[in-house]
């Protein structure tokens, strides 16, 4: 017997967190896209803009949607420091020492945060109240939290849509002679993507904290990397807005695969689902390994 | 191996020596120093991790996150047969071999299925394709409750009763040890026949440019699975050794973290990628310095006022950093570089 | 290209400053072992100083004479402590819990064996939260700094890693965190533990509710998908039966689980009386949060580990009031040297003088003026059982401070402390039951050490 109300209430929250995963997966594929770096130190951004948006509500009280836009100075800034310090030497170096650097670069942000605010989880209290969706009860903040994530989307696919940089960085991705030929200084752009692609992730770090307001220490970003590949693979990498897409889609997927589980005896459906969500993953790469939205 | 050519098996030997010998004074220094043995012995650890993860990512060029998941195989496999023997009533030390074979046929059967699937990918599809391995298995075993699901297998017990006492606590501090040097030995001289003979120099071929290997009617995909069962048996019996017959614990959230993974690169990538060498230094490099900060300098960090603890990885990854921008091809390419001297050369293999 | 040739050089040279950090830490260690042995000595002189000041020279010496008793020795005590990875945040806490402990005994005299007076030495390092770097440093600690009686690292995996090394020279463990039944099932000689084991978490919290409302029919279990947790889970489970309850919900979510909508949406129309579970801190917060925002009602909701700590109210706010949770300790605890129980010895600092050392230990190592955790607590025990242990030995064998653990009935600041012979198990320990109640944390069960009435049905 499948419950109905159970199945519309995993629907609405699945769709919820999968806007978030899929705002927190765009700059992994963005950087991607344009640089081809695969940035294992992704989740530590998403960390980083967790704790600005602690921080700035719980010591200076300022509202958490503000919050994101002092993510995205931080994550701009972090992006431009890392670019030029690190990731600059090896745009062209084999793809092992690029996984490498991005990873010592997340463990850096990790122990330098944890060494600031200790390794407590953290959280605050941010309620506005309940609305129903669907006849199923949400917290406001929650459903705030995924318009944000729509928001930045857009304001992203302004910038390289609508922009000369982004007309750039869109000429870069598809042929970086050609763009070197026109005079497009390449390496300025490589650092302006990879800046964007911070920025957005950093900035998804304070939104997924006003989704959650809780949980939030040094660690906390690890499962959105294993996450963030999954959902960038699925979209194919490099797609922007396939990475969002991809996102929402994962959301529902893991909260209806629950649904479908929990009638099964002596088994854990939440934790299978994570197997399931895996097992996702390996079929779409074997069946159409360049994403589900890569042209 | 059955019909390896004398000659791939001499110039496979020329190239083991050098990292045999290090070994040997390693195994030389734990024994006369007993009061390091275990500290030695994690290097070694990291050093066997590094050289079985090399045979594949270091010679093709795939990076394989679920790694680790192989030693994990090996370790559940290693304890399901100590149960077994121990709940049949046998004693003695046969559950080592039994385990250890056991250990290698699942690790490789394990490799032999996800080889066949995610070796299709290439790149980035691939490593992320072995992360959803690894995260995948983990959360079956958990979540469908299977091989003891998040509680895992605690084996003290039988191994105490296959062995005594004193026989366990000689298996878990001496003679554990004293089977991941033998274990060290074997997989340097396989990656010595390796890199000697056609598979290596086909590997080698796929890593420049896969594509044209293809081209010139090398079967690719033969030759990358084969490398990666070796690789994923090798580390199965790793994972036996360590975590079962040393650990006596195979608890899945410990033994699938990609973090051993993750510190496999690292290794590898410290010493240089493809290389016999490389290994032995890169885990020399990477856990003596994570040995020296923790121990020594954060200590003194703690006299001077700074309490913060914890605060070794500060340290090592900035470090980790210039390495990879300095020396992309790890020590013993930076060793290559500098020496000159065709004979001292020869050694670094 | 210079960048390159830039970070080598900066690379080399932090490098040859780590190497040359090592060969000064060793020297500086011998020199450690030194003032160690001369610092009662300076501490003499000083004294000694004032003394002719204040002109009472004959009256003071002998008094500092009678204080030191001729020599005083250096006992260290040592431990792996998880201070970064997973567990570093009970790692901090057990450090500053057993510096406390350890600050207390050397102001109350050290502890004598054989006629001679040992100030205690407590000597750590970070073990990363990691089963493979933990054997090297427990040899450290005994074969390098002398080490033969430890603290045990935080959980079973790390417990059992370190214990072969342990047992091969013969030191022996206290098992102050985290570990669960099972590694006690596994036949150590020198593992003994100090707190209540995970299957008897919840007990006290199912006797509480059992006691105050016989009416209450259901349980709900929702728990963490790891080895703590689920044993945890799985006695509770097993209580709840033994009790008359009905266990109508049993389920987990992953280790890392971010949002437990799916898991907690059947609650709503279950209804169950009882909730109880959790794991860890971040998840055990987030329960607590989703179980509000859904508006999942119950009389009664339980949650391990997390809410225990201060920043659990702070952080969630009005959705932390009236969670009930188990606990190992709390600073509101009525122990004293008056309430000992027939049977057992009384020893150490008193609730409010633990909480005293603890604060200052906070204080000087930068974390501000902060009230110790159940974690602290538990280090702090496993130091005094270990202190009163040698002394009732009255050697530093371990053997014969094993042997004599089997015959210690302790009580502390922490309440009572007995361990089952023949496993080491914690068997004179009890959970007590604290609760949220207008944002501040209140021991409600057992009766003899409530500070409060149970809030109950939870509002």
């Amino acid at each position: 017997m499948v419950d109905v109300g159970l199945v519309v209430a995993n629907l609405v929250y699945g769709l919820l967190i999968g806007i978030i995963y899929g705002i927190a997966t765009v700059g992994l594929n963005m950087i991607f896209g344009v640089l081809k770096i695969v940035n294992v130190g992704h989740g530590a951004f998403i960390m980083v803009g967790a704790y600005v948006t602690l921080l700035l509500f719980t010591l200076a009280g300022v509202t958490p949607p503000l919050t994101i836009v002092a993510s995205m100075a931080v994550g701009i800034g972090l992006g431009l420091l890392f670019y030029y310090l690190v990731i600059k030497y090896l745009v062209d170096a084999p793809e092992l020492a690029t996984l490498l650097a991005t990873f010592a670069i997340g463990v850096l942000l990790q122990e330098i945060v944890k060494a600031f605010m200790g390794a407590d989880s953290r959280g605050f209290t941010w309620n506005l109240g309940n609305i129903e969706i669907a006849g199923v009860s949400v917290a406001l903040s929650k459903v705030i939290a995924a318009i944000l994530s729509i928001a930045l989307l857009g304001f992203l696919y302004l910038v390289i849509y609508r922009t000369k940089l982004g007309l750039a960085i869109r000429a870069v991705v598809q042929d970086k002679e050609g763009a070197m030929v026109v005079g497009v200084d390449v390496d300025r752009i490589y650092a302006i993507s990879f800046a964007l692609g911070i920025m957005v992730t950093v900035a998804s770090g304070s939104i997924l904290a006003m989704y959650l307001q809780s949980g939030i220490h040094p660690y906390m970003g690890e499962i959105y990397t294993l996450k963030g590949f999954v959902i960038a693979v699925m979209a194919g990498l490099g797609s922007i807005p396939g990475a969002f897409i991809a996102g929402i889609l994962f959301g529902l997927f893991e909260n209806l695969s629950y649904v479908a589980l929990q009638s099964i005896e002596g088994i854990q459906p939440l934790v299978l689902t994570r197997s399931i969500a895996f097992l996702l993953l390996l079929i779409i790469l074997l069946v159409k390994p360049s994403g589900l939205f890569q042209r | 191996m059955p019909g390896v050519d004398p000659w791939v098996l001499r110039e496979a030997l020329r190239r083991s020596a050098p990292t045999l010998v290090f070994y040997l004074v390693l195994l030389a220094l734990y024994l006369a120093m007993p009061q390091y043995s275990q500290f030695i012995a994690m290097i070694l650890f990291y050093a066997i991790l590094g050289q079985a993860f090399n045979i594949f990512m270091g010679m093709t060029g795939y990076v394989d996150f679920g790694y680790v998941a192989f030693l994990a195989s090996g370790a559940y496999a290693f304890s399901l047969a100590a149960i077994a023997l121990s709940e049949a009533g046998v004693t003695g030390w046969i559950f080592i071999p039994v385990g250890l074979a056991f250990a290698a046929i699942v690790a490789a059967t394990l490799a032999s299925i996800v080889g066949a699937i995610a070796l299709r990918l290439r790149g980035a599809y691939f490593a992320i394709a072995t992360i959803g391995v690894n995260e995948g298995l983990r959360y079956f075993v958990e979540g469908a409750n299977l091989l003891g699901g998040s509680i895992g297998l605690y084996i003290v017990k039988n191994l105490k009763a296959l062995v005594g006492k004193e026989g366990y606590q000689l298996a878990a501090t001496l003679l554990a040890d004293l089977l991941m040097f033998l274990l060290a030995a074997v997989t340097v001289l396989v990656t010595g026949i390796i890199l000697s003979s056609r598979l290596g120099y086909a590997l080698q071929a796929i890593r420049e440019d896969e594509d044209a290997a293809r081209a010139l009617g090398i079967n690719v995909t033969k030759y990358k699975v084969t490398a990666f069962i070796i690789s994923g048996m090798l580390g199965g019996m790793l994972g036996a050794l360590n975590w079962a017959l040393k650990g006596g614990v195979v608890e899945p959230a410990h033994v699938f973290m990609i973090h051993y993974t993750v510190e496999a690169i690292v290794i590898v990538m410290l010493g240089g990628a493809g290389t016999l060498l490389g290994p032995v230094f890169g885990a020399m490099t990477y856990i003596g310095l994570n040995y020296v900060s923790n121990v020594y300098i954060a200590p003194i960090l703690e006299s001077m006022g700074i309490k913060a603890t914890g605060l070794h990885l500060i340290i090592l990854a900035p470090i980790l950093l210039a390495i990879i921008i300095a020396a992309p091809n790890g020590i013993v390419g930076l060793l290559k570089e500098r020496i000159k001297n065709p004979r001292i050369r020869s050694f670094i293999t | 290209m210079a960048g390159k040739n830039l970070y080598l050089g900066v690379g080399i040279l932090i490098i040859i400053i780590l190497l040359a950090g090592v060969f000064m830490m060793q020297g500086g260690e011998e020199q450690a072992t030194q003032t160690g042995e001369t610092t009662p000595a300076a501490g003499q002189t000083q004294e000694q100083t004032q003394a002719q000041e204040t002109q009472q020279e004959a009256k003071t010496e002998t008094q500092t004479e009678a204080q030191a008793g001729g020599e005083v020795e250096t006992l260290v005590i040592g431990a792996p402590l998880s201070l970064s990875g997973k567990y570093a945040k009970e790692g901090e806490m057990s450090l500053m819990g057993a510096l406390a402990a350890v600050k207390w005994i050397n102001d109350n005299g050290g502890i004598t064996v054989n006629g001679k007076k040992y100030m205690l030495e407590f000597k750590y390092y970070d073990d990363e939260s990691n089963p493979d770097r933990v054997t090297s440093i427990v040899e450290r600690l005994i074969t390098q700094d002398g080490v033969k009686f430890l603290l045990a690292p935080y959980s079973s995996g790390l417990t059992a890693k370190a214990a072969p090394v342990a047992e091969r020279y013969g030191a022996l463990m206290l098992s102050h965190g985290g570990a669960s039944d099972k590694i006690f099932q596994q036949g150590y000689d020198y593992l003994v533990q100090i707190l209540t084991p995970a299957s008897r978490y919840f007990t006290s919290v199912l006797d509480m509710v059992k006691a105050i409302d016989p009416q209450a029919k259901t349980v709900a279990i929702v728990y963490k998908e790891n080895e703590f947790s689920r044993t945890v889970a799985e006695g509770a489970k097993a209580y709840a039966e033994k009790l008359g309850f009905e266990v109508v919900y049993f389920q987990s979510y992953p280790a890392d689980a971010q949002d437990l909508t799916p898991v907690l949406q059947p609650l709503k129309d279950l209804q169950p009386d009882v909730i109880i579970g959790g794991g860890h801190f971040a998840d055990g917060q987030l329960l607590a949060r989703q179980i509000n925002e859904l508006g999942i009602k119950a009389k009664l909701v339980g949650i391990l580990v997390a809410p225990a700590l201060p920043d659990f109210y702070k952080n969630l706010g009005e959705a932390a009031e009236g969670i009930v949770y188990p606990s190992q300790w709390e600073p509101g605890v009525t122990f004293s040297p008056e309430t000992t129980p027939q049977g057992y010895e009384w020893y150490g600092p008193t609730v409010e003088e633990f909480i005293k050392y603890f604060k200052e230990v906070a204080k000087e190592r930068g974390k501000g003026d902060i009230m110790p955790s159940y974690h602290a607590a538990d280090a702090a025990a496993a130091i005094l059982f270990l202190a009163k242990a040698i002394e009732q030995a009255n050697s530093l064998n371990p053997d014969d401070v094993r042997q004599a653990m089997n015959d210690l009935a302790l009580f502390t600041f922490y309440g009572k402390l007995k361990i089952d012979p023949e496993t080491g198990l914690q068997i004179g320990h009890d959970m007590i039951v604290g609760q949220w109640q207008n944002g501040k944390k209140v021991i409600v069960w057992p009766k003899e050490a409530a500070q409060a009435e149970p809030l109950y049905p939870k509002p």
